[in-house]
C-alpha cells in the first residue's frame, strides 16, 4: 500500500539541555539500583574496611594510644603511600563485585528487549547513551572508592594538620585520579560483558571471570616464560603498578607505570569498540 | 516405574543435553580456558626450541668458562675466556638513592644447555645468573602451580560454572525449562541426567587440556631427560593430574548445579566459592576440609610452590592442612558431591516455573 502522508515529523518544539538528557537515565537507574537488596548488601560490606581505615589514622594520630610500644609500632602506624596503596587495593575488589552486580543490568535488558531504537530516537547519540551508562556506575563505584578515600584523606589532614597537607598533597591526587582510572576499567569490563550476553545473571558472571581469568593468565605467562611483563596483562596488578607511581612509590618489579598504562588504555579502547560495535539502533527481525 | 527404564531415562537426558553442552556457542570460552594453558606451554616449547637452535648457531662457550665466571671480574677478562657473546647490551642508569650515573652492561652466554647472564656495573661483574635453557625438575613445579593455581582454581572453576549452571539457570532464562519437567521422567532422574551431561562434557574438556599441556610441558625438554622420566614418574603423575581434573569437574559441577537451582543471581554463590577457596589456606585445618580444593590439592602429585612476592606475613598465615589419601580425597570428594545432589535433588522435586520472574 502506498503511503501518501507520513505520520511522523521532527520534534521542533524547545529541548531540555543536553547535560539534562544525559542525566534523565542515571537518575533512573540509581533509583533502581538503590532498591536492590544486594546493592545495598555489597554497598554496606565494602564500608567495613574504610571503617576501620578511619579507626587506623585515628590512632596514628594520638601518640598518647600506642606510647612504649617501640619502634615497629611507629612504623606500622604512619599513614603514607603505602596506607592508601592497600587502602584502594582493597576497595578495587570491592568496586569489582559492585560493579559485576550493578553493571550488567544497565545495557543486557535494552538489548534484550530491542530498547535501543527507543532511544536512539530521541535526541541522544550513542556516545550520550554509553556515558549516561558509565555514569551510572561512576556514581554507584565512586560510593565505595573515591568518596571513602577523600573522607579519609581530609580526616587525615584534620588531624595532622596543614602542615602534612602540603607534604602530602599528592595522596588526595593519587587516590582520587587512580581510582578514576579503576572505575573507568571496571566499568567498560561491566558495560562491554552486559553488551554481549544477553543474560544479566551470566554477564555479571562474566565480569568477575574476566578480572579472574587474566590475573591467572599472567602468572601463568610469568611462570612458564620465566618473564614479568605478565603482569601487565593482568589490570589489577597493571593498575597497582600505575597507582603506586602516582602515590610517589617505588615501582613494583616488572613493567613500569607507562607500560601498564599504555597497556590498560590499549584494554579500555578495545572494550570500548566492542560496546560500540554492540550499540546499533537497528532492530532484526528474521 | 523400575530402576533400569530410570538409568535409561538418565542416559537419555545426558545424552541429548550433552549435544548442547560440547556444541553450543556458550561453551566456546570453555575450550578456550581448558586450552589456554597448553597454548602457553607449546609457546614456551616452541621458545625453547627457537632459541637453542639460533644461540647454537651463534656460537656457544664451553660449559668450564661458564662455571668459572666470578663476581668482581672485569668485561674484558669474560670476553677474553668466553669469546663473542651471544648478546651484549650497555646502558647507564641512575636510581634515586644512588648519586652519580651508573654504566651497566648485560652479557648473554650459551654453552649449548645453559645460558648465563651476566650484569656488569662499571665493567665489574656484579651477578652471574646461569640456569638451564630448559629444565624438567623446573617445568614440572611450574606445571604444578599453573595446575592448581590457574587450572583448578580458575579454568575448572569457571568452566564448570559456565556448563553447570547452563542446565537450570540457562534453561529458564531461554523459557525451555518446563519441557523438561513436561516429559514423564522423575525430577530426580532430570537431575541425574543434566549432571551426566555436564559432568562427561567438562571432564573430557578439561581433561585434554591436561594432556595437551603435559604433552607441551614434555616436548620442551631434552629428549633423555624426558625419557627418563616417563620411564619412571610421568605415568602416575598424568593419572593424578587427570584425577583432579575430573574429581574438580564433579566437585564444582555439583556446587554450581545447586547453585543454578537454590539462586537466581550467580554472583553471590562464585563470590562465596570463589572466597572460600581462596581462603582455605589461613583457615583452621577442619575447615580446610570443607572446601573442593583440599581433596583436589590432596590428589596431585606435586605440591604447589608459593607464589614468588608473597609477603612474609602471609607466608606465615599459610598453613596448609596434612593432604590426605587419595583414597579419603576422592571418597571425601565424592561424598561432599552426594551431599550437594541431594540437596539439590530436594529442591528440583518442588521447583515450579515462573518465566516471569527471570
Amino acid at each position: 500500500m502506498a503511503v501518501y502522508k507520513r505520520g511522523y515529523q521532527r520534534y521542533q518544539g524547545p529541548r531540555t539541555s543536553h547535560l539534562s538528557r544525559i542525566m534523565v537515565m542515571p537518575r533512573f537507574s540509581w533509583q533502581r539500583l538503590m532498591g536492590m537488596k544486594i546493592t545495598i548488601v555489597v554497598l554496606a560490606v565494602s564500608m567495613v574496611w574504610p571503617l576501620m581505615c578511619a579507626a587506623f589514622i585515628y590512632v596514628a594520630n594520638h601518640a598518647e594510644l600506642w606510647q612504649g610500644m617501640g619502634g615497629d609500632m611507629v612504623r606500622f602506624l604512619n599513614i603514607n603511600g603505602r596506607f592508601f596503596e592497600v587502602f584502594m587495593n582493597t576497595q578495587a575488589v570491592f568496586a569489582m563485585i559492585l560493579a559485576a552486580v550493578a553493571g550488567p543490568g544497565l545495557i543486557a535488558p535494552d538489548l534484550a528487549n530491542n530498547a535501543l531504537p527507543l532511544y536512539f530516537s530521541r535526541p541522544l547519540t550513542r556516545g550520550d547513551y554509553i556515558i549516561s551508562r558509565l555514569l551510572v556506575l561512576l556514581g554507584m563505584l565512586s560510593l565505595v572508592t573515591m568518596i571513602p578515600a577523600l573522607l579519609l584523606f581530609v580526616m587525615q589532614v584534620g588531624l595532622a594538620g596543614w602542615g602534612w597537607l602540603a607534604d602530602h598533597w599528592i595522596y588526595a591526587w593519587g587516590v582520587f585520579g587512580g581510582f578514576a582510572l579503576w572505575i573507568a576499567i571496571v566499568s567498560l569490563v561491566a558495560m562491554a560483558c552486559s553488551a554481549y550476553v544477553k543474560w544479566r545473571v551470566i554477564a555479571g558472571a562474566l565480569v568477575l571471570a574476566f578480572f579472574t581469568i587474566l590475573a591467572g593468565a599472567a602468572s601463568i605467562m610469568n611462570a612458564v616464560f620465566r618473564v614479568d611483563w605478565g603482569r601487565a596483562v593482568n589490570p589489577a596488578l597493571a593498575m597497582n603498578q600505575i597507582w603506586r607511581s602516582m602515590l610517589d612509590m617505588e615501582p613494583l618489579e616488572g613493567p613500569g607505570a607507562w607500560a601498564c598504562s599504555m597497556v590498560l588504555v590499549l584494554m579500555g579502547l578495545t572494550l570500548l569498540a566492542a560496546l560500540t560495535r554492540k550499540l546499533r539502533p537497528v532492530e532484526v527481525v528474521k | 516405574m523400575n530402576i533400569s527404564t530410570e538409568l535409561r531415562q538418565i542416559g537419555v537426558i545426558a545424552r541429548l543435553e550433552l549435544r548442547r553442552a560440547f556444541l553450543s556457542k556458550r561453551s566456546f570460552w570453555v575450550y578456550l580456558l581448558a586450552l589456554f594453558p597448553a597454548v602457553i606451554f607449546f609457546g614456551h616449547a616452541i621458545e625453547v626450541k627457537v632459541r637453542q637452535d639460533r644461540w647454537s648457531r651463534e656460537g656457544t662457550v664451553q660449559p668450564a668458562v661458564l662455571d668459572r665466571l666470578n663476581r668482581g671480574m672485569t668485561y674484558n677478562e669474560v670476553i677474553k675466556a668466553a669469546g663473542t657473546p651471544i648478546r651484549d647490551f650497555e646502558w647507564e642508569r641512575r636510581r634515586r638513592d644512588e648519586d652519580d650515573t651508573v654504566r651497566m652492561r648485560h652479557v648473554l652466554l650459551f654453552d649449548g644447555r645453559r645460558r648465563s647472564d651476566l650484569t656488569f656495573r662499571n665493567d665489574l661483574l656484579e651477578s652471574v645468573h646461569t640456569r638451564p635453557l630448559a629444565s624438567l625438575d623446573e617445568d614440572r613445579q611450574v606445571f604444578a602451580g599453573v595446575f592448581q593455581f590457574f587450572f583448578l582454581r580458575v579454568a575448572v572453576f569457571f568452566g564448570c560454572l559456565g556448563i553447570f549452571l547452563n542446565l537450570f539457570r540457562g534453561e529458564m532464562l531461554d523459557k525451555t525449562l518446563h519441557f523438561w519437567l513436561l516429559a514423564p521422567a522423575r525430577r530426580e532422574v532430570l537431575l541425574l541426567g543434566k549432571y551426566l551431561s555436564g559432568l562427561v562434557a567438562s571432564s573430557l574438556i578439561f581433561v585434554l587440556g591436561t594432556v595437551l599441556c603435559f604433552a607441551a610441558l614434555l616436548w620442551a625438554n631434552d629428549p633423555v631427560e624426558v625419557q627418563q622420566y616417563m620411564n619412571t614418574a610421568a605415568g602416575h603423575e598424568l593419572f593424578r593430574y587427570l584425577l583432579a581434573t575430573v574429581l574438580g569437574c564433579v566437585g564444582y559441577g555439583s556446587v554450581f548445579l545447586a547453585a543454578g537451582l537454590l539462586v537466581r543471581n550467580p554472583i553471590v554463590p562464585i563470590v562465596i566459592v570463589l572466597f572460600w577457596e581462596s581462603i582455605i589456606g589461613f583457615l583452621p585445618q577442619m575447615l580446610q576440609k570443607l572446601s573442593v580444593l583440599y581433596y583436589l590439592q590432596s590428589v596431585c602429585p606435586v605440591s604447589a610452590p608459593v607464589e614468588e612476592g608473597t609477603p612474609a606475613l602471609v607466608r606465615l598465615l599459610l598453613s596448609p592442612a596434612a593432604p590426605s589419601s587419595v583414597w579419603v580425597a576422592v571418597l571425601g570428594l565424592l561424598g561432599l558431591t552426594a551431599l550437594v545432589l541431594y540437596a539439590a535433588s530436594r529442591v528440583v522435586r518442588k521447583i515450579e516455573i515462573d518465566y516471569a520472574t527471570d
